[in-house]
């Protein structure tokens, strides 16, 4: 018996599953952005119609400083630089998956909001996806926002003028610096297919009421972290998501919202990450466009 | 996503329902001593290949009494995340013929979890009955049944709603016995009543309701 325990002590003890970092799923493996010219799988292909002009398009690095671990991020600015310090700017947080070509046609989507290159929109590699230093981490994705937030701020943006965007796993760091301001208060949340917890993710799939902290050690928490924010929010979901369920995941962040202002989309017939092609591109700008400028 | 969808499964299903096969299938004699282990959980599809979910559990019978089992059982998988999961029930003879060839066996339970992360800790009943059929001279059998987890929170993550109170599961299984050594294989059809579609983990269940179960388990003999 005192060896069982034994065993059972050092194995608890040297328990290593934790699905923190399981949560990342970067692509490091390219040389360059390639943006219009990358032939990898993206979530939506979009018509001619939103290309952008490549003058306004610039690729470059930021210092990201996560309590001295600092790295080097990459991030893309679709816009015209000089009228940050005077208009309204969309950050674009991505999801999980890849890197930044991955979601560039959404970026370009964002960036024909209003109209073509109405709205500037920034949007970064966090550390440890694509080109971008480092290793992914939870607090990484709070350092490389709020990095991106320092960059804006020095070009001139004010916290009345940031629209924060999270898709997916970019809804934890966009709801996390909205409730918890850093650099800027963003002035707007929006967020498309937000994840509750992971707590959520784990009851989903076990049926039972199973806290996270036996899967994880993340502190993820959109559904109470949405609490504390008061700035308006706009929230997108497919209805068919099969990754991240409207009802359990959407619909409990965007109940626990009590701020001032709230819009919902619910969109019938998209999954995860599909909503902006399912609801129609110019809907969908259309939705966005109402938001931001309201 | 597919990645992380992989992944995050791994982790979810330590702890899915009925992550192991039912524990006292024909009640020991009495001061009769088992140990064993098992082997497997739910199926799903991973990387376009069904497989069962690799989970592992360690356990213990002692015959009290006549058609009186104690079952122990500790799941090793989970101890692996930080998670003491632990198992303890009896497994009651409700029915046996003269020939002891046919009989139904009740077994109550009680699932006791508790991580070193946090201190949090969960407690869910089980009740499983099966019926076995001995059906040669030696003691190989063939058995089926039902059983359920209790859930006995009302609510769950962010103050909703616990709407899932029981998390029923069908099983069969055989049971090939040896002087001292026994090999059981058994097949669940867990929480047939839940649609899977919407959840990460790609079970697979007929008609996308519940998951299918493939468990193996070998015990041996102690004392007799």
């Amino acid at each position: 018996m005192r060896t069982l325990m034994t065993m059972i002590a050092v194995l608890m003890l040297s328990s290593c599953i934790r699905l923190d970092s399981l949560m990342f799923s970067p692509d490091t493996s390219i040389e360059t952005y390639q943006l219009d010219a990358f032939e990898g799988r993206q979530e939506i292909d979009l018509p001619e119609a939103y290309a952008l002009p490549d003058s306004l398009i610039e690729v470059f690095t930021l210092e990201s400083d996560l309590e001295g671990d600092k790295a080097e991020i990459y991030a893309v600015y679709v816009g015209n630089q000089n009228l940050i310090s005077t208009d309204t700017v969309i950050l674009y947080l991505h999801g999980n998956a890849g890197h930044l070509d991955f979601y560039w046609n959404r970026i370009k989507l964002l960036a024909n909001t209003g109209a073509k290159n109405r709205f500037g929109v920034l949007a970064i590699d966090y550390r440890g996806y694509g080109l971008s230093g480092g290793t992914p981490s939870e607090d990484g994705l709070y350092a490389d926002t709020d990095a991106a937030m320092k960059w804006l701020k020095e070009k001139g943006l004010t916290s009345d003028r940031l629209v924060i965007y999270g898709f997916s796993m970019g809804s934890a760091p966009a709801t996390e610096l909205t409730a918890n301001p850093r650099t800027l208060q963003p002035s707007k949340l929006m967020l498309e297919a937000p994840f509750a917890s992971d707590e959520v993710m784990l009851q989903d799939a076990s049926g039972l009421s199973l806290p996270g902290s036996y899967i994880s050690n993340l502190e993820i928490n959109n559904a109470d972290e949405i609490a504390k924010v008061d700035e308006p929010f706009f929230w997108i979901h497919g209805v068919d998501d099969d990754y991240l369920s409207i009802e359990t995941h959407g619909e409990v962040v965007f109940k626990n919202y009590q701020g001032i202002y709230s819009e919902a989309h619910r969109v019938e017939g998209a999954n995860h990450g599909d909503v902006p092609f399912i609801m129609g591109f110019e809907a969908y700008i259309d939705a966005v466009t109402q938001f931001v400028e309201r | 996503m597919g990645i992380i969808r992989t992944t995050v499964i791994l982790g979810c299903l330590a702890f899915a329902t009925a992550c192991a096969p039912a524990r006292v299938i024909k009640p020991l004699e009495k001061g009769e001593k088992q140990i064993g282990a098992n082997l497997g959980g739910a199926m799903i599809n991973y990387g376009g290949a069904p497989i069962p979910l690799p989970l592992t559990s360690i356990n213990y019978l002692q015959g009290l009494d006549t058609g009186l089992t104690l079952s122990a059982a500790l799941h090793t998988t989970d101890i692996l995340f930080g998670v003491m999961h632990a198992e303890a029930g009896l497994g009651i003879k409700a029915y046996q013929t003269k020939s002891e060839k046919f009989g139904v066996t009740i077994s109550p339970s009680m699932n006791l979890m508790y991580d070193i992360w946090e201190q949090n800790f969960s407690a869910y009943p089980q009740l499983d009955a099966l019926c076995y059929w001995q059906y040669a001279e030696k003691p190989n059998l063939f058995y089926g049944g039902l059983g359920s987890w209790v859930e006995l929170n009302k609510v769950k993550a962010h103050n909703e709603v616990q709407t899932n109170e029981l998390l029923p599961y069908i099983m069969v299984g055989h049971q090939f016995n040896r002087p001292k050594w026994t090999f059981t294989t058994e097949a669940k059809y867990l929480g047939f009543q839940h649609d899977n579609r919407d959840l990460v983990p790609d079970y697979i269940g007929p008609s996308h309701y519940g998951a299918l179960g493939l468990y193996f388990g070998i015990s041996r003999r102690l004392i007799k």
